[in-house]
């Protein structure tokens, strides 16, 4: 598998670990910083991401709250309104709809509704996506909720590089982020990456994880590894595909989708989130009123069926996207 | 099948007074009695007189009229110190004014909004604290210590949490009060919230306004007991009630929630029993007439907070029956009121506001798409 990696000093760090490093540095840095979850203090987190913090900063800036997802989100707004800097972990990013209200209708707006009078340093944080055996409600791709809600960021990294820089940039961000964190990616060893002592990646830029000139890959998370896969097989037959890691999906880097379609003039986009209103969807919109005159193809979508996520292995990949779904849409794009 | 009752004689049984000696009230001065009849009168006078602005389409949006509730809103609020926060909501449109008033209606110092600024968002105009982005009591400031409002019912209470459990990580000693109907006290977030705070014991007290009406559903289609206080003991805290049409004893259960909270002790929900004057909302006025039986109206709004108040300063020899006549807007509905039954300088406070929001610009168009994000200081 090949990834473009942007660094290569220091030690190997996981996914998980680059997320950790992330917030125990901003944590240092910010004394007005503060951490808010369930279980993330004693216990160090579900997936053992808060390990430490409340040895090192206490109990007053990593606050072990109750199973309230609405009040979590709540209070972090007020308390970004009152001078700090919040990140909250969804222990499942399945769970941020009983915070949902507070998410989209409090403080995504905040900025908006007050004309820019408050603005809120919030991290949301949680692990997401499916492919190991999590059934329904600990597989959620549920991005497209928040996309679609005005004031929020919403960024989906895909190496341990992005996952850390990427985290350290919202949470200076100065707006709400919410991460989605692909937990099968957590401790996937052969993504681990060196990572350089003191970095940040901007919000809103998507990288090219492999170039080609043929057709255009889009996707982000764990998709991306997909991409990567089916651009190596499509090479044996003898087509050259770019692929494209979107990492922030709002703000969206139209610029460097349309750069790439500039080459190739094909685009397939995949997500494993639902097909109808999914993220997918919107890129490829976008794609069709931003590079209308570029397209040598229709652009398609690669995404879930319309379904929830199944726990059974063969239900599962029945449903989820995967390497061979996207090899079969690029090859109908590839020979249009 | 009947629905459930609570029945009228609940709803007064748990008002607990506890006579006049060492309570809250006592550190106020006859002057601080006037300035609360004052704030009645003006509180009562900004509701009417925007009724009026509303029956000739002037306003755009609804109207939830305060009247018989001010009592709640100015008892609460007399006590509070500059630094402290609320949270008030759809119906408490005079706190946004009546916040640190005690320190000069004019006072630009002071931490509550000017009249010019509520008149401004009430107009829609671009001199609105938020710029007239959203409607009526949507509007805030970071720096006044007033929680942003939404519609969402209940949805600023796990707010005034995050605003408590900051201002003690910065060092300060600020109470969070917080406003909300009956009716709202049926949100699961009303829990969430009141459940940390407890936890946390956060400086944070509940006011329900319990008008006995949320919209067209009465309190016993909404609430298991008549008192929302009783859910208090869920939470390990002190659940007082008030009589809401007694500014004093708003004022005194308010202040004892305050001192206790200040004390680092915790939150306390404060029930102040009341009732809706009129719809829920203007547009509901005519068919609030026919879901609520005439009678319950008028015992509702049998005791004027207004009237009620003048009584116990012409009892306690703080007014002369006479002057308790000159302005007598009490029992009367907008309709029926006129300015000469308002003192003149209430009049010409809300007057000076009106006129400056006629003036005030509108916002540009092109704002629509502005701030979604953050653009650095306005
Ligand atoms: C979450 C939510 N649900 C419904 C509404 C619509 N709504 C606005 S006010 C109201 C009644 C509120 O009653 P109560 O809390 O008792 O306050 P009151 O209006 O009586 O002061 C309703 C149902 C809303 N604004 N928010
Ligand atoms: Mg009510």
């Amino acid at each position: 598998m090949s990834i473009v990696l942007e660094h290569k000093t220091g030690t190997k760090r996981n996914f998980l670990t680059a997320i950790k490093e992330a917030i125990r540095e901003e944590m240092a840095l910010n004394p007005d910083m503060v951490c808010m979850g369930e279980d993330i203090g004693l216990l160090g987190g579900a997936f053992g991401v808060t390990e430490g913090l409340l040895a090192e900063f206490g109990r007053a800036r990593v606050i072990d709250a109750p199973i309230s997802e609405a009040l979590i989100a709540g209070a972090a707004t007020g308390m970004a309104l009152n001078g700090k800097t919040v990140m909250m972990e969804l222990q499942f990013i399945d769970f941020i709809s009983c915070g949902f209200d507070q998410i989209v209708n409090t403080m995504a707006t905040f900025s908006y509704r007050t004309a820019g009078e408050v603005n809120l340093p919030i991290v949301m944080r949680g692990p997401a996506g499916a492919y190991g055996g999590g059934a329904l409600y600990h597989s959620q791709m549920n991005e497209a909720w928040f996309c679609n809600s005005p004031g929020l960021k919403v960024l989906c990294p895909s190496t341990p590089y992005d996952a850390k820089g990427l985290l350290r940039s919202a949470l200076r961000d100065g707006n709400p982020v919410l991460i989605y964190e692909i937990k099968e990616l957590y401790r996937k060893r052969d993504i681990e990456q060196e990572l350089p002592d003191d970095y940040t990646v901007p919000i809103g830029k998507a990288v090219v994880r492999r170039e080609g000139a043929d057709l255009t890959l889009v996707s982000y998370g764990q998709n991306v590894y997909h991409c990567l896969e089916a651009a190596e097989v499509l090479a044996k037959e003898g087509s050259s595909v770019e692929v494209i890691d979107l990492r922030s999906l709002v703000p969206l880097d139209m610029d460097a989708i349309r750069a790439s379609i500039a080459k190739t003039g094909r685009v397939v986009v995949v997500n494993e989130a639902p097909m109808t209103c999914g993220f997918a969807g919107e890129v490829v919109a976008r794609i069709s009123t931003d590079c209308f005159e570029l397209l040598d193809a229709p652009p398609l979508r690669v995404t879930r069926l319309d379904t929830p996520v199944p726990w059974a292995k063969t239900l599962e990949t029945y449903v989820l996207p995967n390497t061979e779904k996207v090899v079969a849409a690029a090859r109908k794009v590839l020979e249009f | 099948m009947t629905p459930p009752s609570h029945g009228a004689a609940a709803v007064q049984k748990r008002i607990e007074k506890t006579g006049d000696q060492a309570l809250p009230r006592q550190a106020l001065t006859p002057a601080d009695n006037q300035e609360l009849l004052r704030q009645l009168y003006l509180a009562r006078y900004f509701d009417v007189r925007l009724i009026k602005e509303k029956k000739r389409g002037r306003l755009r949006g609804t109207l939830y009229s305060s009247h018989n509730q001010e009592a709640i809103i100015v008892g609460s609020l007399f006590g509070l110190e500059p630094t402290d926060w609320i949270s008030p909501i759809h119906r408490d449109m005079p706190a946004f004014f009546l916040k640190d008033a005690r320190r000069g209606w004019r006072n630009p110092e002071r931490n509550g909004m000017s009249i010019e600024e509520v008149c401004s968002q009430v107009w829609c105009k671009a001199t609105s604290p938020g710029r007239a982005r959203d409607n009526w009591s949507h509007i805030g400031s970071k720096t006044k210590r007033i929680i942003h409002s939404t519609s969402m019912l209940a949805g600023t209470i796990p707010v005034a949490c995050g605003v408590a459990y900051a201002d003690r990580l910065n060092g300060g000693n600020a109470v969070v009060l917080t406003y909300n109907g009956e009716g709202s006290t049926a949100q699961g977030v009303f829990h969430e919230s009141i459940n940390f705070a407890s936890v946390h014991k956060l400086p944070v007290i509940t006011i329900v306004e319990n008008n006995q009406w949320a919209y067209g559903t009465p309190v016993e289609l909404g609430s298991p007991s008549p008192d929302i206080a009783d859910r208090a003991k869920g939470y390990n805290i002190p659940g007082l009630i008030a009589d809401g049409q007694d500014v004093l004893d708003v004022y005194d259960k308010v202040m004892a929630a305050v001192a206790r909270a200040r004390a680092g002790l915790g939150p306390s929900i404060v029930e102040c029993k009341t009732f809706r004057a009129y719809g829920h909302g203007d547009h509901d006025d005519d068919r609030a007439a026919k879901y609520r039986p005439e009678e319950e109206v008028e015992r509702g709004r049998s005791r004027d907070p207004i009237a009620v108040f003048k009584r116990w300063l012409v009892e306690h020899n703080q007014m002369s029956a006479d002057e308790a006549q000159r302005f007598s807007p009490e029992g009367l509905s907008a309709s029926e009121v006129t300015d000469d039954d308002f003192p003149p300088e209430v009049v010409q406070y809300l007057k000076e506001g009106i006129e400056f929001a006629i003036q005030a610009p509108v916002p540009p168009a092109e704002e629509g798409s502005r701030w979604v994000f953050a653009e650095g200081p306005r």
